[in-house]
């Protein structure tokens, strides 16, 4: 793998709040190189969009970050907030789930995007302008000189999230972070914007940290996978490892429970019990010990002490966090 | 054949558009002439993207909603012009569980209130056995009787709005979206138990998804729905296996499959969902299909059935090939 144009080494996030610190995010590490794709997969509150805002410094004020964030080598943690936004939308960009909220109801697509470009570079609005109608017609928005004028509320949610990632790319970033990117849009229209986000991967060689729960869309599209939960890793691997090779149990809970389309239906889907432990309820041990299957294979050792990442048979690095040292059975 | 739950002719539902007074008023035409039947023991999988109408059908289905133009039949009864306190017996033989549980429970009634609603309803008065019972038909226990919604995770409140749906036993139960506010694990949960309350309870639905792959997992038949109108309409496996309109053939080749490696021929539509308010002349889908000729801008196609199958029916006038019989 080339080197990695970013990587994260033991990110922490931890909220302060009334009651108390919340962590978050409890020690994770990745890296993703130019070109390539990580996904990133975990349910609501397994800590995976609090990880990518904490690289680009995007979290509230009340949370506490520490660990490494190395872009090329240098530190971004820690950074005072005008150096961050030298960097934030120019080197690391963000798309969003929900376009219309990313977008200014007042300006026209064509200012917000241009303005994107402006900020970091000096030059004048009309090299700006021409810039951003270059960028929307890239992304596909037909007839973008005149459609540049146009406002958030006359585009469909497929041409919205088009002009977001247009706004995203329009400074060349080197790393480009997609939060959900396509789940608020119909299947149709997610096939063009995965499409389009692979284009661009070719094209400009971007460095594409996905943030997903969809497993159909990251086999299609990722490289590795770290599959995340209740702010620990549980697994990470290349996306052959962990869809034919799933070496923890939560990976392979998942990825029993997602329903396929493409091949006629199982009797039953086989399901997790439970739901996902709720942020710091759970300090020692395996967080996905209450729900697993398995750890009546391991015993007592689930519950004292924490298990980390280890090595495990396939194509790369592959890890997975479990006690349980072999691949898992599936038990139906 | 067995009973006939719901059935739906040629119903229409337009919303009126507040126009201003020198333009002619206009009309969003959300269901524009459907025909579905739903009969007992059945589970109908009603798909499509944004602004196919299918949760607009749902409420009309329900009565939530008037037809413009139609008739709905419930239990072989013509309901369509049945008004406020006469719907309520209608109402025990169809009901509804939505998509967002957490805005269709009161956040102020505890569980036994929520509960107790649709028997109060009926003009019943529910004993604590019978709410109990319905909380363990959804894999809820007694104890959760007393609490409120906000104790509950969003699966547990989806369980809530189905043991709701359940309290004054129908036959049909209308979900629109009823996993997708969910995560994948518990959407697993939700889907297994409706399969088991289909098998315990003999109940039918009509599941209204956008997800394909939800849908495969429970349903019998299967219509996709376009701009308001069915455009194919076939038992699950059929429809699955052997799209026969363009529009199927391209929805399903669209969902991801969740194996590395798999690369599925992918036709990518291009363009957007044409608006209600002026649908194309002809086939609504005319102007993003691949195969549209001149022919399917003059006359909207019916549906008619496919090659080889009574039941699978499309409206199209260049369905695709049944397939081959596969010979391995």
């Amino acid at each position: 793998m080339a080197d990695p144009v970013l990587e994260v080494h033991d990110l922490k996030v931890t909220f302060r709040t009334e009651n108390g610190s919340v962590p978050a995010v409890d020690g994770i590490d990745f890296a993703v190189a130019p070109g390539q794709t990580l996904a990133i997969v975990g349910e609501s509150g397994s800590g995976k969009s609090v990880s990518s805002s904490a690289v680009i410094g995007l979290l509230p004020s009340n949370a506490d970050v520490s660990g490494e964030v190395l872009l090329d080598g240098r530190e971004l943690n820690g950074l005072p907030n005008d150096e961050l936004r030298k960097i934030r939308g120019n080197d690391i960009a963000m798309v969003f789930q929900d376009a219309l909220s990313a977008l200014n109801p007042y300006y026209s697509v064509g200012w917000q995007v241009a303005e994107a470009y402006r900020l970091h570079h000096d030059v004048s609005k009309k090299v700006a302008r021409r810039r951003a109608v270059e960028m929307l017609d890239k992304v596909g928005i037909p007839d973008a000189a005149r459609r540049a004028d146009s406002y958030p509320h006359e585009f469909s949610g497929g041409m919205r999230q088009r002009v977001v990632i247009a706004m995203a790319l329009v400074n060349d970033p080197r790393v480009l972070i997609a939060d959900e990117p396509t789940t608020a849009l119909d299947v149709t229209v997610q096939a063009q914007i995965m499409r389009l986000l692979d284009d661009v991967q070719d094209e400009f060689g971007t460095a594409l940290i996905l943030i997903s729960h969809d497993l159909g869309v990251v086999a299609e599209v990722a490289d590795d996978v770290l599959v995340m939960y209740a702010g620990r890793a549980a697994e990470r691997g290349t996306v052959r490892d962990l869809f034919f090779r799933a070496a923890h149990p939560y990976s392979l809970g998942l990825l029993g429970a997602m329903p396929r389309v493409d091949v006629p239906p199982k009797p039953r889907l086989t399901t997790i019990p439970g739901t996902p432990p709720g942020p710091g309820s759970i300090t020692t041990g395996c967080p996905f010990q209450p729900r697993c299957a398995y750890t009546h294979l391991v015993g007592e050792r689930c519950v004292t002490e924490r298990p980390e990442l280890t090595p495990r048979p396939g194509e790369g690095d592959h890890e997975a966090a479990c006690h349980l040292g072999r691949r898992p059975e599936v038990i139906l | 054949m067995s009973e006939e739950l719901l059935n739906l002719k040629d119903v229409k539902k337009y919303f009126g558009l507040r126009g201003v007074p020198w333009q002619k008023a206009q009309a969003v035409r959300a269901v524009d002439g459907v025909n579905l039947v739903v009969r007992k023991g059945e589970t109908i999988g009603l798909v499509g993207e944004s602004g196919s109408g299918k949760s607009t059908l749902a409420r009309v289905a329900t009565r939530l909603l008037d037809p413009t133009q139609g008739r709905v039949e419930i239990g072989g009864k013509d309901v369509t012009r049945v008004k406020g306190r006469r719907l309520r017996p209608i109402r025990r033989r169809i009901q509804m569980v939505f998509q967002d549980p957490q805005a269709s429970l009161n956040p102020r009634q505890s569980v036994a209130t929520i509960l107790s609603t649709p028997f109060r309803a009926q003009g019943l008065r529910p004993t604590r056995a019978q709410l109990v019972e319905l909380l363990e038909q959804v894999g809820l226990a007694e104890e959760h009787l007393v609490r409120y919604p906000h104790e509950f995770s969003g699966g547990q409140r989806q369980r809530i709005g189905i043991a709701r749906a359940l309290s004054v036993k129908p036959d049909l139960l209308v979900c629109d979206e009823p996993v997708s506010a969910l995560d994948v694990s518990v959407q697993a949960q939700v889907l297994n138990l409706l399969a088991d309350l289909r098998d315990e309870l003999g109940l039918s639905y009509v599941l209204v998804a956008h997800d394909l792959a939800v849908v495969r997992q429970v349903a019998d038949r299967i219509a996709v729905m376009y701009l308001g109108t069915i455009v194919e309409e076939g038992p699950a496996a059929q429809v699955y296996e052997s799209p026969a309109h363009p529009y199927t053939k391209a929805l399903l080749s669209a969902v991801p499959v969740p194996e590395p490696g798999v690369t599925r021929d992918r036709i990518v539509l291009t363009g957007d969902v044409p608006t209600p308010i002026d649908p194309p002349s002809g086939c609504p889908f005319r102007t993003r299909c691949y195969k549209a000729e001149d022919v399917c801008a003059t006359k909207r196609p019916v549906l008619e059935p496919v090659e080889g199958s009574t039941e699978h029916r499309a409206a199209c006038y260049f369905p695709e090939p049944p397939p081959l019989e596969r010979t391995q």
